[in-house]
């Protein structure tokens, strides 16, 4: 690359990257300070302090959790960190199962008006997110759209109670909020692969099945892989949607650091659960990227 | 802020071609010259307000004089409002209770009010007037405005009789209820457990350490396991009690009066363990920017006879001012019971606030419980 290209580059970078800077950068760096201090009260302790990283793992009687042991003194933030983790994970996999078949029709089966169904699929997102996750509260809703269909089918005499306040009714809202976001990047890795493939496996005698193994999944995965990371790391830290369909038992890990810094007077502990979550997101995300050979991968398609 | 009332004459189509116009040409000259003159007055009043009480009706004579509302943000409990005016949200005035205005106060937000800059001061009752939560360190914290109770209510066509013969705030954690009732989401929960244990609220108010942790262990746990949701919208638990999705909650007097005006069967219970009472009103924060002459007006409004007229009228809580009894419909009145603050305070168990850091340590046990519910 020459040195004017790379200039090009950059300039073309930098209007980006001083917002990333001001909006992501400078706030996680804060973020990261204020982990190290401690606060009592409504005071602030400027001094440097690993305290509340220690009490993350600080051994201790701990609680059992669906079986678990966690072993901690404050085993709250492993807790949830577990279950948002997940639910999390439910979601992606339900959010891809959606999403591919989608995805799939739009770049195999659409010919004509191929914009027009990419609108079409967008729709859901012209409405806020709120106003999303409020939906879903009336679908789930004691006396929602889902219970009184079936209560006039006269399916069910009661109204069905477990709909709603509980995981699975978080699991389900991010599903369907996250569907969208998942749609594009596959839709865009399957409408790159050549057709001439796919033909070519046919001719050399390739059904269907051995077809889709061997060449249309394959060539979508880095569409699937960036829209399972897409949607699996902002879901962890969700914290809208258990606070307004989730109850108690909803609870995921975001409610938790918004609890320590707006109700518990416990900011730099709230970073410091911030933090780790991060790095735990990151991990995870490398171990996945590693475990599907993503590199071998990368290697092959360029 | 004469905006609002030419909004309303626009859409009740009272307004001519001419008049509509002209008004525009003034938006273009005013839009041109309203930064400067909005920076002279000072900003727009910002209030603290509960769900609900940002309506016209409470503060009639402020927008009579103002030509319209301030602005409001909406809180569902104290601590949320306190941390978000510690995290810099500049507001004026807020709204809160007896048991909470110290924490504010500890927080070194608040100004003194000038009680002779309140035109309807010398009518509310003497008794608010001294009382603890307005008065704090010898100084006025809180105009009182309004005040009522918190018990819980009822469907009486779906409950068990027995409770209705002997109500008790066991209800919120017995397992016969579980999915049935609907708490508020507050440590209260573990307060109100332990007295149900057998302790009284004089104990139960400040408990903490390993007392806490205990009560938490036992009572707290079952609380959030025994209702359906905890609640911090009131008209999110009303809609539940009108659907039937939950039988009995914890509730203020108005869910009371604004579910019987819909015809439905709900009663509020005299608990046996107790049930409680509270007075809130308007403090005076100094985060704000606007002319304080406008949060008095503000204030001001809150303890006109018209608001508690209003306020008796619409929600069955008791006003601070004497004068909103004597002009309030008289079944209204009638319909509340109790009519004198003093003698209501008497007769219930009164909200109290814990010193700091055991609130902060029970906002953390809370939070913690409901965190680990399976």
């Amino acid at each position: 690359m020459s040195a004017r290209s790379v200039r090009t580059g950059l300039s073309l970078l930098s209007p980006a990257f001083l917002v990333m800077a001001a909006t992501l950068l400078a706030p996680v760096v804060a973020l990261v300070v204020m982990s190290f201090w401690s606060q009592s009260g409504f005071d602030i302790d400027r001094s440097f302090t690993l305290k509340n990283y220690t009490k993350l793992i600080e051994p201790g009687e701990g609680v059992v959790w669906y079986g678990i042991h966690f072993p901690f003194a404050y085993p709250v933030p492993a807790v949830l960190m577990i279950k948002s983790l997940a639910m999390s994970l439910v979601a992606t996999v339900c959010v891809i199962g959606l999403a591919w078949p989608m995805a799939y029709f739009l770049a195999f089966r659409v010919v004509r008006y191929k914009a027009m169904w990419i609108v079409l699929l967008t729709i859901p997102f012209w409405t806020s997110y709120l106003l999303r996750v409020f939906s879903w509260k009336i679908v789930l809703g004691f006396n929602g759209a889902i219970n009184s269909g079936l209560m006039w089918s006269g399916l069910i005499k009661a109204p069905l109670e477990f709909l709603l306040y509980n995981p699975i009714a978080v699991m389900i809202t991010l599903a369907h909020s996250w569907v969208a976001f998942a749609v594009l990047p596959i839709y865009v890795s399957l409408e790159k692969i050549d057709r001439l493939l796919l033909e070519a496996a046919s001719d050399l005698g390739d059904n269907r099945w051995a077809r889709f193994r061997r060449i249309t999944l394959p060539l979508s995965m880095s569409g699937t892989v960036a829209a399972t990371l897409l949607v699996f790391i902002p879901t962890v830290g969700d914290y809208v949607t258990p606070t307004l369909v989730g109850g108690p038992g909803g609870t995921m890990i975001g409610s938790l650091v918004q609890q320590l810094f707006l109700r518990q007077d416990n900011a730099p502990l709230g970073a410091a659960i911030s933090i780790v979550m991060m790095l735990i997101i990151a991990a995870l995300a490398g171990l996945f990227l590693w475990l599907i050979g993503y590199g071998r991968m990368r290697r092959r398609i360029g | 802020m004469q905006r609002i009332k030419f909004i309303d004459r626009m859409a009740q189509g009272k307004i001519s071609r001419r008049e509509m116009l002209k008004s525009a040409g003034a938006f273009g000259v005013g839009m041109a010259v309203l930064p400067r003159v909005a920076r002279a007055q000072g900003g727009p009043l910002v209030c603290l307000e509960w769900g609900g009480y940002d309506a016209a009706e409470y503060i009639e004579p402020y927008v009579q004089k103002h030509g319209g509302l301030p602005d409001f943000s909406i809180f569902s409990g104290e601590e949320e409002a306190l941390a978000k005016v510690r995290a810099g949200f500049a507001a004026d005035v807020m709204h809160p209770c007896n048991y909470s205005v110290g924490r504010f106060v500890n927080a070194g937000l608040t100004t003194e009010i000038d009680t002779s800059k309140l035109s309807n001061w010398p009518d509310v009752f003497p008794s608010l007037q001294t009382a603890e939560g307005v008065v704090l360190g010898g100084k006025v914290v809180m105009a009182p405005a309004d005040w009522g109770n918190s018990s819980i209510a009822y469907r009486s066509d779906l409950i068990d009789p027995a409770f209705a013969e002997n109500p008790t705030w066991e209800i919120f954690f017995d397992d016969a209820y579980a999915g049935k009732v609907s708490m508020l989401d507050n440590e209260l929960v573990i307060q109100i457990g332990a007295m149900v244990g057998g302790m009284s609220y004089d104990e139960a108010y400040d408990l903490s350490g390993e007392a806490l942790a205990a009560a938490a262990k036992e009572w707290g746990t079952k609380g959030v396991n025994t209702s359906r949701f905890l609640w911090t919208d009131p008209s999110e638990v009303q809609q539940a009690m009108a659907s039937g999705e939950v039988i009995a909650a914890y509730a203020w007097n108005d869910l009371v009066k604004n579910l019987k005006a819909e015809g439905i069967a709900v009663e509020y219970a005299k608990p046996k363990e107790g049930l409680f009472t509270w007075f809130c009103g308007l403090t005076l924060l100094n985060t704000g920017k606007a002319d304080p002459a406008l949060a008095y007006d503000f204030i001001d409004a809150w303890l006109s006879p018209e608001t508690g007229k209003y306020l008796i009228e619409s929600s069955g809580y008791g006003h601070a001012n004497r004068k909103s009894f004597e002009i309030a419909n008289p079944a209204d009145v009638e319909a509340m019971g109790i009519t004198d603050p003093e003698a209501l305070m008497a007769s219930a168990i009164l909200f109290r606030t814990p010193p700091d850091e055991v609130q902060v340590e029970q906002n953390r046990v809370w939070g913690d419980i409901k965190a680990l519910k399976m």
